[in-house]
């Protein structure tokens, strides 16, 4: 390597003050790891430094001021929605399902009980925190409203109070049965089986708390016998739920990951003394990472959380080669300092390389658009270069700490087992590097099939996501989610956001057509001139009005004047007026329009329709402004079907909705549409529609917002209506796209800083691209497996990606640097291959075994994620593994005559081929990743336009004198 | 009558030079007084009511109406404290106009009442065992309308102050009534209620009345401006009175099913 000589200076320094270099980095970690404690623990002790910030929420996948999360906020706060908790009750055993006196008395007591959860029952100081009361939906707190008997309609509670006879329970069905709004939502529609109880809480993040008081107050209520079974679920609940299950895995994969790589470098190396090193850099790598990510004031999130279990297997891997090659040349020269100098020397060029790297594969997580992937991937490719950093100097300090006597007996044992090539590791490897000379046609035959099977199955993969599956299926939140779905409308929540155009502000214009309104609307009532003053008057506000609302606001009152003062033969008139305004007023109302309200219906109807890809409705149940007035005005007529409908003038709208609120749940209206009078631009222009669907896969989400434009493109909404969708469910889908095209370019932009990095190390492009051969066989393997297998594409997998990549070309890397030093010694390749497949091969395979093994404990997480981390990491490491063994011998067989043709040293100017795709690449690299952060676009064109520029002065730099010169000097560039 | 009903945020200082001492009044006397004058001053009355209602996010929706009272008298043509019909006629917004809303209060039975909804064409009787839901999207409930009849509450002096006594009522049926209790400010003068505040079992205050302004009108103590705030959602409704009037002379035939579909305009212009 061409700067060998520094690392020996570096090493020898290290190798001679051992006691120092272990020193500075105790107190380095000590120092960084009290600045994030102190805080943490005592956050009032230092108030200028941040402590540990846990985030759970996996909304902040997206920024905070990221268009749909504003919107977000902003709607829930328009209509007075909140996140909620969602109680089941299920009885199958009585007959009666739960509509039997002692299950709607246990709904009766739990609804009083969760009404109390706030402020201090559920564990804060915040009285205004916790299950907003007035909203929560239960048998005991909803109105009803019914025809009963000719002529009189009656309004009142659903259930007052618990059933006392059989009769009195089934009551509370059949009423509920016949409300809209309750029907499949707050009772199942289908079975008489289940109901449930929507809790609102203040802030989604107290649904953990109040979800684990409910269960406590329901295992103290059940009565023996009745039968019935108690859900809980909704995404607040899993989202937060998650966050508590995040700790439990840090708690426990962590430590089993640190284990795991202990017991099997145990069984590698034998004697702790000598695997202590490495642990000791992985902890501490891992500890001055987490204690930097929190000293900068960055949250743990679902992401972040994972970094120590990632970055103890990495850290442990450049100390693994250090320590297997340490001990191959200690026994020719019993001197352990000269030893490790000549270690450092020979692998100091392939660390440096892996662990940039890497850490490029993880950096390149920066390019996504998801904050949390952006702290998780620069963080790790921070605790990358301090792993480096460690190994090269606290391994050899660290050495040095081991007595020469100590030494020599390991050397002893370990020279036995690995001299003599005996083990059954080394046997496989001997026997597979000669398969790889005489079989090579077939691996490169096999390895083309499997493209193209993996491109089938890539072509497969199916994007989608869904927090409640984050859970294990038996996991409660999970069957809670099972079981409620099954006989409800659904309990996912997503909204529609309808609104109505601006209003043309034109006044002149708006009093001609007002005049209009008072022609028709007056008609034959006119008396004594009340048109022609009205007239006069409306022309006068045009002048002066500033708004077409003011205008009619003034002539309303205008009206409203002589209403109270004029001759009695004069009122029919002004009364008329009055109600022409009134008329030309409601225009702007726009969701009091019957024509509306029906395509609101209409569309709904047509929600209910969509089905997902195994045929289910995905829309159980959908909510609106509409079907309030339906049901009003059915009751009002009574109530039989024929009247379940929209009526026909918007005044008769306006009046179903006054009998609406004259109930105990004034404000329900608040949640369909906005009102304020005082600003006509907004009242009753925008309205919010309740979409419940049985599902909270994104795919079906997205599956619901597809329909939709499909059907407004059929069905334009009257008066040019948009629509816009918000709510938890929706916002999933959001971040995911975000996330499939972030990752791609993010992939993208990786695979071309790696490919440059090799290039460069190299000098060469076949090499350069040789190496990146075995990872992308192995990205390209793993993706089109998750396809076949029908996995879905949903974060962590999305992730892997990107940072696989940075990992597994550390194989290549280390088995091309060797093979090439070999091949130079050995003279053929045919030759050559036994010798790479001794301890080359071994160390790979080591390393491959050690680091994806390592990513196993992830397994005993609890959360479906991590294991699909831990699952997918090691089978992309061990995969990588294995092609980098078998696919580039294989390769290098038939490449041998161009890949060792030509002595390539030197500079990289000289070499035109080179000099003109490194260029190229990096020109690439700008491309796709400065500009990310840069957010100007035309730097991708110029970039792509200096690509052919670069080509020729490559070529132009590479006919220079002095390059023949130095060619001649080497020995001849051809 | 509704105007009467809400209790005052009086001009207290020109009140209480007028203090008699009443410290000695028994409670029954107390409560019945409050409810004389919050419900049955004069034999019949009218009033404009502008109502606005203020939402948690301070958007306002408006009503406009006019209320006629009528106290059916007793046997001898005497003012009893007895039944009393209200006849409620909407003229904003303009597509409620002309809705009427029309209530008999009985006090040994269930009330009597009516809506009228012009653009329905439809007379609906309303069968509410329930008074304590919102007139029509206020935060006032039917019965603050109406009253409520002293003997559904278990009344209670709990203090005495220089202006106030502080009566705390407790429902004799708890399961017709959302609240625990509530307590009430009735001016040791005037005797009307000025602030209530109702409570939850857990004690904690979740609605709460105010009588805003007060006024001398033919004679009889007013409420001309009154609040009602409910403390859960944030909203609040403001009231208030203009044209009032005493003893006009309304009759109890208005307030009957064929004047719903035909206002007894003169009474409401």
């Amino acid at each position: 390597m061409h700067h060998a000589h520094k690392p020996g200076r570096v090493v020898s320094a290290c190798s001679n003050h051992p006691r120092f270099v272990t020193w500075v980095m105790i107190a380095v970690t000590v120092v960084l790891a009290v600045l994030a404690g102190v805080p943490t623990l005592f956050p009032d002790a230092a108030p200028m430094l941040n402590g540990l910030k846990v985030d759970t929420d996996p909304e902040n996948m997206l920024a905070e001021d990221e268009p749909v999360r504003v919107f977000h906020e902003q709607a829930k706060k328009r209509f007075g929605l909140h996140d909620i908790i969602v109680l089941g009750v299920v009885n199958e055993k009585n007959p009666d399902g739960v509509f039997n006196v002692d299950t709607l008395g246990d709904v009766y007591e739990l609804t009083k009980y969760a009404e109390t959860l706030r402020d201090k029952a559920i564990g804060v100081d915040d009285p205004e925190a916790g299950v907003v009361r007035v909203d929560v939906i239960s048998p005991s707190t909803v109105d009803f409203i019914e025809s009963a008997g000719v002529g009189t309609v009656r309004f009142d509670w659903l259930m007052p109070e618990p059933p006392k006879s059989r009769k009195e329970a089934l009551a509370v069905r059949d009423r509920a049965r016949r409300i809209p709004f309750l029907n499949g939502t707050m009772i199942a529609d289908q079975t008489d089986e289940a109901l449930c109880l929507y809790i609102p809480l203040t802030d989604k993040h107290l649904a953990h708390r109040v979800a684990v008081r409910l269960q406590e107050e329901i295992a103290k209520l059940k009565r023996t016998g009745s039968g019935e079974e108690y859900h809980i679920t909704g995404l607040p609940v899993a989202e937060d739920t998650f966050g508590v299950e995040m700790f439990r895995q840090m708690a426990i994969s962590a430590p089993l990951a640190m284990l795991v790589i202990f017991l099997l470098m145990w069984y590698f190396f034998k004697k702790i003394t000598l695997i202590l090193p490495p642990m000791i850099v992985a902890v501490v790598t891992a500890v001055i990472t987490m204690s930097l990510l929190v000293i900068s004031g960055q949250t743990v999130h679902i992401m972040s959380s994972m970094i120590p279990i990632f970055l103890m297997p990495i850290a442990v891997l450049d100390a693994i080669h250090i320590i297997s090659d340490f001990f191959d040349r200690y026994g020719e020269t019993r001197d352990r300092r000269s030893t490790i100098i000549a270690v450092m020397h020979e692998l100091f060029g392939p660390m440096l390389y892996t662990s940039l790297t890497t850490t490029a594969g993880f950096a390149s997580l920066a390019l996504t658009p998801i904050p949390p992937v952006q702290v998780f991937g620069i963080f790790v490719a921070i605790g990358v270069m301090i792993a480096w950093v460690l190994t090269i100097t606290f391994i050899p300090a660290a050495i040095m700490f081991i007595p020469e006597s100590r030494l020599a007996d390991i050397a002893g044992a370990h020279g036995k087992v690995e001299a003599e090539a005996g083990s059954p590791m080394a046997r496989v490897l001997t026997l597979a590097g000669r398969l790889t000379y005489a079989r090579a046609g077939v691996i490169l035959l096999l390895t083309v099939i499997a493209m193209g099977v993996s491109a089938y199955g890539i072509g497969l993969i199916r994007i989608n996501d869904n927090p409640t599956k984050w859970f294990e299926p038996n996991h409660p939140i999970r069957v809670a989610d099972r079981v409620l779905n099954k006989h409800f409308g659904g309990t996912y929540m997503a909204y529609l956001e309808l609104d109505a155009p601006e209003i043309d502000t034109d006044v002149h214009a708006f009093a001609e057509k007002v005049k209009q309104d008072l022609k028709s609307g007056m008609g034959d009532v006119d008396a004594a001139g009340v048109a022609d003053r009205l007239d006069a008057e409306i022309d006068r506000l045009a002048s002066t009005a500033g708004s077409p609302w003011d205008l009619l606001a003034s002539a309303q009152s205008f009206v409203g004047d002589r209403l109270d003062t004029c001759p009695d033969e004069e009122y029919d008139a002004w009364d008329a007026a009055a109600t022409a305004l009134g008329e030309a007023r409601s225009r702007f109302e726009v969701f009091k329009q019957p024509e509306v309200l029906r395509w609101m219906r209409r569309m709904q109807d047509h929600l209910e329709t969509v089905r997902g890809d195994r045929g289910e409705q995905i829309v159980g149940k959908s909510n609106s402004l509409a079907d309030i007035v339906m049901t009003v005005h059915r009751d009002l007529l009574g109530g039989t079907d024929d009247q379940y409908r929209i009526p026909d003038t918007p005044a008769a709208v306006a009046q179903c909705l006054i009998q609406f609120q004259s109930s105990h749940r004034y404000t329900d209206l608040d949640h369909f549409v906005l009102r304020d009078q005082s600003d006509p631009k907004v009242h009753f222009r925008r309205s919010c529609l309740w979409v419940q669907l049985t599902s909270g896969d994104n795919r079906d989400m997205e599956a619901v917002t597809r329909s939709l434009d499909r059907y407004v493109a059929e069905d334009p909404p009257p008066g040019g209506l948009t629509y816009r969708w918000f709510g938890l469910t929706y916002i999933n889908v959001v971040w995911q796209d975000k996330m499939v095209s972030g990752m791609l370019q993010a992939f993208l932009g990786s695979f071309l800083v790696v490919l440059l990095m090799m290039i460069v190390l190299y000098r060469s492009v076949l090499w350069g691209i040789l190496s990146m051969i075995p990872l992308t066989v192995t990205v390209a393997w793993i993706y089109g497996l998750i396809g076949i297998i029908g996995k879905d594409y949903d974060m962590p997998v999305a992730v892997l990606s990107s940072l696989s990549l940075g990992l597994s070309v550390d194989y290549a890397i280390h088995f091309l640097s060797r093979s090439r030093v070999m091949r130079t010694r050995f003279g053929s390749w045919r030759d050559t291959v036994g010798p790479v497949f001794g301890e080359p091969a071994r160390a790979i395979t080591r390393n491959a075994i050690v680091v994806g093994l390592g990513f196993l404990p992830l397994l005993a997480a609890p959360l479906v994620p991590y294991q699909t981390v831990g699952v997918l990491i090691a089978a992309i490491l061990l995969t990588a593994g294995a092609s980098t063994l078998v696919l580039l011998p294989a390769l290098m067989r038939y490449l041998e005559r161009w890949l060792f043709s030509q002595k390539i040293e030197g500079a990289i100017s000289c070499r035109w081929a080179t000099c003109a795709s490194a260029a190229v690449v990096l020109l690439g690299v700008i491309a796709v990743n400065v500009h990310q952060f840069l957010g100007e676009p035309m730097i991708v064109w110029v970039s792509l336009g200096l690509m052919p520029v670069a080509v020729v002065v490559c070529y132009v730099v590479s006919r220079r004198r002095s390059c023949a010169d130095a060619g001649n000097a080497q020995g001849g560039v051809s | 009558m509704k105007f009467r009903i809400l209790l005052a945020a009086l001009s207290l200082f020109a009140l209480a030079t007028r203090a008699v001492s009443a410290d000695d009044l028994a409670i029954d006397e107390i409560v019945q007084r409050a409810n004389h004058v919050s419900y049955y001053e004069g034999k019949d009355g009218r009033a404009r009511v502008n109502m606005v209602i203020t939402d948690a996010q301070g958007r306002t929706r408006t009503r406009r109406f006019t209320i006629l009272r009528w106290d059916e008298p007793g046997p001898d043509g005497q003012q009893v404290d007895g039944d009393q019909r209200f006849y409620v006629y909407f003229d904003r917004p303009a597509d409620v106009s002309k809705m009427v809303f029309m209530v008999h209060k009985h006090l040994d039975r269930d009330d009597d009442r009516w809506l009228y909804m012009p653009s329905l064409d439809l007379v609906k009787r309303i069968a509410a065992t329930d008074k304590r839901t919102s007139f029509v999207g206020s935060d006032f409930f039917y019965e603050d309308v109406s009253g409520r009849r002293l003997s559904d509450d278990k009344h209670e002096l709990v203090e005495t102050t220089d202006n106030y006594y502080v009566v705390r009522n407790t429902p004799v049926d708890k399961s017709l009534v959302e609240f625990a209790w509530y307590k009430v400010w009735i001016h040791k003068t005037t005797f009307l209620p000025i602030k209530v505040e109702y409570y939850k079992a857990d004690g904690t205050k979740y609605r709460e009345y105010s009588a805003e302004k007060v006024d001398q009108i033919d004679g009889h103590w007013t409420v001309t401006k009154s609040k009602m705030s409910n403390l859960e959602t944030g909203s609040s409704t403001e009231m208030s009175y203009s044209e009032v009037r005493y003893d006009v002379g309304l009759n109890g035939d208005i307030f009957t099913e064929r004047y719903l579909r035909k206002p007894p305009r003169k009474f409401l212009r």
